[in-house]
């Protein structure tokens, strides 16, 4: 590869002083003169019919300006639900948290208060939480024609993928292992909670949303609203992380916008943390069955899923699950089914698909490999994919280097034993996981524009959800233009200037909107060498819209993950002691906040599998720990030293060759967690997360080593 | 959050007074410490008091001073403090290492001895708004739901755990609790003052309306004495114990004359073990007899559903801190 001017070399946020001295304005900081505050009543039942909502004393009270129901208000959220159709305020309510009113009033805590006054009349509907019972036909329907949510071209069965022919593969089989994986709802616990606020000028509407982006969030307001998109104004300047909850636009945004309109004045909605973990999404639990056949060698004759996604109860996420397309296998059948459920909603957090799915192939490959006494590494090295699903060329692939290069960095020969070999009280182990996370190309605009003192103006729809996007954007351009990143200003986060950007969603910023940039310098280095610098108040402009393909060639980011920790075995306590994370994801623009995308990753990751889940009474279908005290998100006394590495390949599409970084840092932490739990204790844990309850009790039983 | 007064009382005595003014006014009254888990409360609407009365406004009130034969602790300290104190860390170390380990660094500067002491429990379903014993209704939901932070000792109709980490140390020292309220001045073991759900399930002490814990008095450490308090954490920082000991043992060379053991974690109050602690009694703590300290601990136990694991991990946390509070002398 070519080395880099500007970008491949650490830099800082352009953003970090204003960030970390409290002068960057979020959302939450806005004010407008007049503004009104609103809140929001939630159901307190997983699934009733709403028989009646009296708003008259909430209305009569001081302070109150508006209140929005089902009553008066049938705007449909059309990104909440690709499915069904999603009101704001739903009938029947169909899980504990749906929405039931809005109030708009002076302050919050009127608005607060004014919600208690509101009197609903429920008839409490039989409900399910867990997605096989839910598939049952005595259970209760979620959505009109039952709870197995149709696929994307309305079909309601599973989604099923085939290769080969896993009859011939099990007969070939010498070891065939079958093995049941869960995990649970997950909450994205992002710092900011939901905030919007929604003003009004004549018909023309600005939202100030917290979104990771903002030309969809304009697009998706227009529809719901049914407003020409010309009409729609999105604003966001900062935000506070989303890691996937807050694609597209967001119920609270009409919420705002439809009080806004009916008070006359601007209006903020504004969601509590508790509000943040029941009302918005988490990532969808899933339940597997594997059944895996393996020859002597090791070599992978057959690899079946069959798998579950509760969905809650609308389809707003896609409810798949990935991980198979790591392995090459002649003979593969993998088969989702997603279903609805009367649990919180279930859509993207942080690589969607991941981390739980592979939790679960990658402990059943661990368990192959011990079977057949093979170590991990080598069999993970026989059998890795070469090829996408056995037969499409990679753009670039450096999994192998992931593994070896990562092994020897970690030390994995000598960290590495025999399952269960460890005696005494405290006991080590390591464990790996290895991943794949697709890493597409695709539409995206540009614009580029210089001055006559020679400075240049990146317009970009970017917003910049904690990966550094703005900053990286400037690099690119600032390394096409062959200038310092000072002589790039970055224009971002409002739709009024900056032209479409696919969203910081699905790890494609980088490689969508990167390209655009690149063009655009392109163009825009052309024109200077035709017209020469503008002079006085003229400028420059290149404006530009790319959208290239992949010529056939399957585009993917890789990794390898390697976990080292200790177990106490008789509290049940688990430390990790060393976790190292190896990266492909093409060229690095910003070796800087690509190291802290990955840490933040591996820690979401590793609190996936020690502490997070959203509990349920199970009897009462209510979430009883939300928020972050409850749901044991990690602290920093939690949090080990993150190790990352970076195998930089040479994409042949993508700005400089970079690929998807910001979604595959999570992907393989919670299996290298496993497996070294495993490799510790010799014991298997097979649902998430690794509670205390859960270790002690594998921890008592007897070993189950193979 | 419901809009509530804030009142400053002046003394202690004023405190009461001001406690019994607001309630003749048909006022509700919370009174706070340092307020950090009550305004929580607040915003969660588990209560919703017209007044909350801040000891915190009281000035004197958050010394150490050693008189003839006790230790006199003000209610007022806050956590952060106590738990720095070079006579408590060196002398009654397992109070130290309890206030020491209460939630986070923010909340210890905040949080008072007498406001951990008197903290609500922190059961998911309390904490969530559900009708509770707790919250004044008349069921456990934990009973046959998620108890797996419940009780597995003393429970019925509650399955609540005491929350307080100070509480366990505190009974251990054998302290006694200064009370004072609309009908004067009362002073209680430390071990009586917590009360059982079975004798009233809507509170977890025997603080009646109005009265206040004003300070705390430990007897002074016979020589010898060495204390520890261990808190078993889901994570490392922020939560409750999932069990918790604290030891105190009275070492005469390598022979023990006399032990207090007191879980916490594990019951609505603080649960000692006087059969384990017997056992110590003019012996040797060597690691046989520690083992069967932790196993006649937990004689008794009555685990539900989803607690099962805490008798095993309790016996463990009681046959280390022994063990260690032993290898200290």
């Amino acid at each position: 590869m070519n080395p880099l001017k500007t970008a491949g070399h650490p830099t800082q946020r352009i953003d970090a002083l204003k960030r970390v001295t409290g002068t960057a304005t979020y959302t939450s900081d806005k004010h407008f003169p007049g503004m009104l505050y609103a809140r929001v009543l939630r159901s307190p039942h997983p699934h009733a019919r709403v028989k009646s909502v009296d708003v008259s004393k909430a209305q009569a009270m001081p302070g109150v300006k508006a209140i929005i129901t089902r009553d008066n208000c049938d705007v449909v959220w059309s990104s909440g639900d690709t499915r069904n159709k999603r009101y704001l305020f739903n009938n029947p309510v169909r899980y504990a948290g749906d929405a039931v009113a809005c109030v708009a009033a002076i302050d919050r805590h009127t608005a607060e208060e004014a919600t208690r006054l509101i009197a609903v009349e429920y008839e409490t509907l039989p409900f399910v939480l867990d997605a096989e019972e839910a598939l049952k036909p005595e259970a209760p329907e979620i959505q009109p024609g039952g709870n197995l949510s149709a696929d994307d071209k309305g079909k309601r069965e599973a989604e099923v993928y085939k290769r080969g022919s896993l009859d011939r593969g099990f007969a070939e089989a010498d070891i065939v292992l079958e093995d049941r994986f869960q995990s649970a709802h997950h909450n994205n616990a992002q710092l900011e909670p939901r905030v919007s606020i929604a003003l009004w000028e004549g018909d023309k509407l600005t939202v100030h949303a917290a979104t990771q982006g903002i030309a969809n969030c304009r697009t998706d307001i227009a529809r719901d609203l049914k407003m020409p998109v010309e009409n729609v104004r999105v604003v966001c300047e900062y935000m506070g992380g989303g890691f996937g909850n807050k694609n597209q636009c967001q119920d609270s945004d009409l919420m705002a916008a439809v009080l806004a309109k009916k008070t006359g004045t601007p209006v903020k909605v504004e969601f509590s943390r508790k509000e943040d973990f029941i009302s918005v999404h988490g990532r969808w639990p899933v339940t597997q069955y594997y059944k895996v056949g393996a020859k002597k060698d090791g070599t992978l004759t057959a690899l079946q899923v069959r798998g579950y996604s509760g969905m809650g109860p609308y389809r707003k996420g896609r409810g798949d699950q990935g991980g198979p397309e790591v392995y090459q296998c002649a003979n593969v059948e993998q088969s989702v089914t997603t279903v609805y459920t009367n649990m919180a909603v279930s859509a993207n957090y942080r690589a969607p698909a991941y981390p739980h799915s592979v939790f679960g192939l990658e402990s059943v490959m661990d368990d192959i490999a011990t079977r057949l006494k093979m170590d991990p590494l080598e069999f993970r090295l026989k059998n890795m994919t070469r090829k996408y699903r056995d037969s499409v060329e990679y753009s670039s692939i450096g999994l192998e280097q992931c593994l070896r290069e990562g092994a020897a960095k970690f030390e994995w020969k000598k960290r590495w034993h025999e399952p269960g070999l460890d005696t005494g009280n405290i006991r080590r182990g390591a464990g790996m996981g290895m991943g794949g996370f697709g890493s597409s190309v695709g539409k995206s605009e540009a614009i580029l524009k210089v001055d006559s003192k020679g400075q240049y103006h990146l317009y970009v729809g970017v917003t910049d959800v904690g990966t550094a996007a703005k900053t990286t954007m400037g690099l690119i351009a600032a390394e096409e233009l062959a200038v310092p990143l000072e002589k790039v200003t970055v224009h971002w986060g409002d739709t009024a200037d900056c032209p479409y950007s696919v969203g910081e969603s699905g790890g494609r910023t980088t490689s969508f909107t990167g390209v655009s940039v690149v063009e655009a310098a392109k163009q825009l280095k052309k024109q200077i060498a035709e017209k020469g610098m503008p002079k006085g108040s003229d400028m420059l402009t290149a404006s530009v819209v790319t959208d290239p393909d992949t010529k056939g060639l399957a585009r993917y980011s890789f990794l390898a993950d390697f976990c080292e920790l200790e177990v106490d075995m008789s509290t049940g306590h688990i430390k990790i002691l060393k976790f190292l994370a190896v990266h492909d994801s093409g060229r690095v623009i910003n070796p800087l906040t690509a190291q802290s995308q990955v840490q933040g990753g591996v820690i979401q990751g590793l609190s996936m599998a020690l502490h997070e889940e959203l509990l349920y009474d199970k009897r009462r279908g209510i979430p009883i720990n939300a928020g972050y005290y409850g749901a044991r998100i990690m602290t920093h006394l939690d949090v080990p030293l993150v190790e990352t590495m970076f195998i930089e390949t040479d994409d042949p599409f993508g700005p400089f060759g970079a690929k998807t970084l910001g979604e595959p840092p999570i992907v393989g932490v919670v299996a290298a967690v496993a497996n070294a739990f495993f490799n510790a204790t010799g014991r298997r844990i097979k649902s998430l997360p690794f509670s205390r309850d859960k270790v002690l009790d594998a921890l008592g039983k007897k070993e189950v080593l193979a | 959050m419901r809009a509530f007064a804030n009142a400053t009382p002046k003394n202690l005595t004023d405190a009461v007074e001001q406690v019994k003014q607001a309630k003749q006014g048909q006022k509700s009254v919370a009174i706070a410490g340092g307020g950090s888990d009550l305004l929580g409360m607040v915003k969660d609407h588990l209560v919703s008091p017209d007044v909350i009365v801040h000891l915190a406004a009281i000035k004197g009130n958050d010394t150490v001073t050693e008189l003839a034969g006790v230790v006199k602790i003000g209610g007022n300290i806050t956590l952060d403090a106590l738990s720095r104190h070079p006579l408590i860390r060196e002398k009654y170390t397992a109070l130290a290492d309890a206030a020491g380990v209460v939630g986070t660094p923010q909340i210890r500067n905040a949080g008072t001895l007498a406001g951990n002491v008197c903290q609500r429990p922190w059961c998911w379903y309390f904490r969530n708004g559900f009708p509770c014993f707790k919250a004044g209704g008349n069921q456990c939901f934990s009973a046959a739901g998620e108890n797996q932070l419940h009780a597995i000792f003393g429970g019925g109709p509650s399955f609540i755990v005491h929350p307080s980490d100070t509480a366990p140390a505190l009974v251990a020292l054998d302290a006694k609790f200064h009370i004072t309220g609309p009908a004067g001045e009362r002073t209680v073991a430390a071990a009586d003052f917590f009360t059982l759900p079975k004798v009233n399930a809507a509170k977890e002490n025997s603080l009646a309306e109005g009265e206040i814990l004003a300070w705390v008095e430990i007897p002074t450490a016979k020589p010898g004495t060495r204390s520890m308090y261990h808190k078993e954490l889901d994570r490392e920082a922020w939560t409750h114990a999932i069990v918790s000991t604290a030891v105190v043992l009275e070492l005469d060379g390598a022979t023990c004359r006399s032990a207090r053991i007191v879980m916490g974690g594990v019951a609505p109050i603080p649960w000692r073990v006087p059969e384990a602690e017997k056992l110590l009694v003019g012996q040797r703590v060597t690691p046989e007899l520690a083992v069967k300290i932790g196993e006649t601990a937990l004689i008794g136990a009555t685990p539900l559903a989803k607690n099962r694991y805490k008798v095993p991990l309790a016996k463990e946390i009681v046959r280390r801190t022994v063990a260690a509070v032993a290898a200290k002398a």
